[in-house]
Parts: C-alpha cells; structure tokens; sequence
C-alpha cells in the first residue's frame, strides 16, 4: 500500500483522507473481544449492559482507536506513526458509521523525517465526535 | 479507593511471541484488508520480510502475554461496574514483526482523583513498555482508566 500523504506537499490545515468504518454490528462486537481477548461482557451481553444502565451493547473503545490506527496507517505507511493517542469522549453504539478524520496541525523536519502533527477524530452519521485525540506521523523526506 | 502508595509499582509482565495467526486474527477484526497484516505471502516480500502487527494490536498481545497483575489490579479497589477505558497512548520505535519475542513491563504511573457534579473520579494510568529480545524497545502504551466512586 502505498502511503497518501506526500512529504513534498504535505501542509498545516490539510486533512488526511477520511476512513469510513461500519455501521458497527454486534458481530464485529463479538469479534473484536474474541480476538483482542476482551472479556468485558458490556460489549457482547444486551442484558449485562442494560444492567449497568445503558441502552444497551456499545462498541469497544479499542476498536474505534484500531479504525483511526488504519486510517492513520493508510495516511503514513505502517511505520508511519511515532506516537498517538486518544480519549474515549462519547460511546459508540451498533448501527454508527463512523468516518475517522484527521487535520494537519505542524509539521518540522528531524534527522531523516518530516514529522507532522495532527488532530484526529471519529465521528458518527450526525457529526457527533466519539474519539478525539493527536499523532506525531514520521514521513520519509524525498 | 487506589492508594497513591500503589504508583510505581509493578503491575504484571510476561513475555510472548508474536504469531501471524494472531496478527491476522486481530486486522480482520477490526476489518483492515492491509496485506502486510493478513497476507503472509505478501508481507515476506513487503518492506520488513514478515508480517507486521496494526497499530493498536499492544492491547491484544498484552492481554495475551502478560500474567501475574489481577492481585494488584484488585487492590486499587477500583468500581469494576464503572469502570471505563479513558485514554489510550502509543509510542513506537518500529513496527511489531510475527516471530519476534517481546517482554512486557506494566507499572502503575499515575493514580490521581478528581471531584464534580456526577462525583468522585478515580483515575489510574498504567504504562506497559515492550523490549525486543535485543533489548531495545518496541513500544509503549499508556493506559487511562477512570472508575466513578458509588
């Protein structure tokens, strides 16, 4: 896969190409704790979730970060990230398709890299952010 | 509630190695078709010779390398029914390759509370640190999470 972002052109305010994840099924839930060896019963279990007062099953918090790692992954290359990090701000339900966002806020050189700093987000179909947070990406300089 | 005695501490660590069957596991999951994840074939003639690991695949090899930790983990009395994933951090050095052996370490980093309209938040973060059989480290996640005091 060849990595989106260009070091040549790559600028303040652009915005990554956008991921479109979803909608999320129980089944993904199902799958996501099976093969992440999440136990927690809150993403599998209706009557467990509803238990604990939710409406109820919701999506991993992990699995919406494993969509921003692809989008960021198809952004840079899969030696493209140098660190980042996320919040879990609002649940993620069954049914949400979620578009993983991301704008370009600084980018330096150092050593052999053009370091870009970005802010990166999933949202829903009605515009509600669910994850927000930042990644320093490391692009090869041409 | 956690004590603050409990920071620094060593929570759990363990060691594994890296199977591309769980690699591949982990990427159709998340439903990512990138090769390099699932594709053998293609990842033995991509840039690092073997299958190479997703970026948020740390929490499923922690999960699957690391033991010891539950009686600790217990004992920062956190509210396991509200118990939540705040933030999550990654720091790498370079991709996670299949058939390599990485050694974890969690600590306890940080236990801090904080008070407003819904309550009293616990909040403890946890840093696990991955070394290669070289030594050198691999990555470093660090991980929030927040229980709401009832």
């Amino acid at each position: 896969m060849i990595p989106r972002l260009d070091a040549r052109t790559v600028a303040v305010g652009q915005e990554l190409p956008p991921l479109v994840k979803g909608p999320i099924t129980r089944e993904d839930l199902k799958a996501y704790a099976a093969a992440s060896g999440d136990p927690n019963p809150m993403h599998i279990d209706d009557e467990f979730a509803r238990n604990a007062g939710h409406p109820g099953v919701f999506a991993h918090g992990m699995l919406s970060m494993g969509y921003l790692g692809q989008f960021l992954v198809e952004a840079a290359g899969v030696d493209g990230i140098r660190r980042w990090k996320t919040r879990f701000a609002k649940l993620t339900w069954p049914g949400d398709v979620i578009t993983c966002r991301g704008r370009v806020t600084a980018v330096r050189d150092e050593g052999g890299s053009r370091l870009v700093d970005c802010d990166i987000w999933t949202e829903n179909q009605q515009g509600e952010r669910k994850l927000v947070g930042s990644a320093v990406l490391a692009l090869p300089r041409a | 509630m956690p004590s603050k005695d409990m920071i620094g501490r060593v929570l759990s660590t363990g060691s594994a190695t890296v199977t591309a069957e769980h690699v591949a596991d982990f990427a159709r999951a998340l439903g990512d078709p990138n090769p390099l994840y699932v594709d053998a074939a293609a990842a033995g003639r991509g840039p690092f010779g073997t299958v190479v690991a997703p970026p948020t695949y740390p929490i499923a090899f922690m999960t699957q390398a690391m033991a010891g930790g539950m009686d600790t983990f217990l004992e920062l009395g956190l509210n396991f029914m509200t118990l939540v994933h705040g933030e999550q951090e990654f720091e790498y050095t370079r991709p996670i390759q299949a058939g390599e052996t990485l050694t974890l370490t969690g600590r306890i980093a940080d236990i801090y509370e904080k008070t407003g309209s819904s309550g009293t938040l616990d909040f403890v973060v946890l840093e696990t640190e991955a070394r290669d059989a070289a030594g050198e480290p691999v990555f470093f996640s660090r991980n929030t999470l927040i229980s709401r005091r009832t």
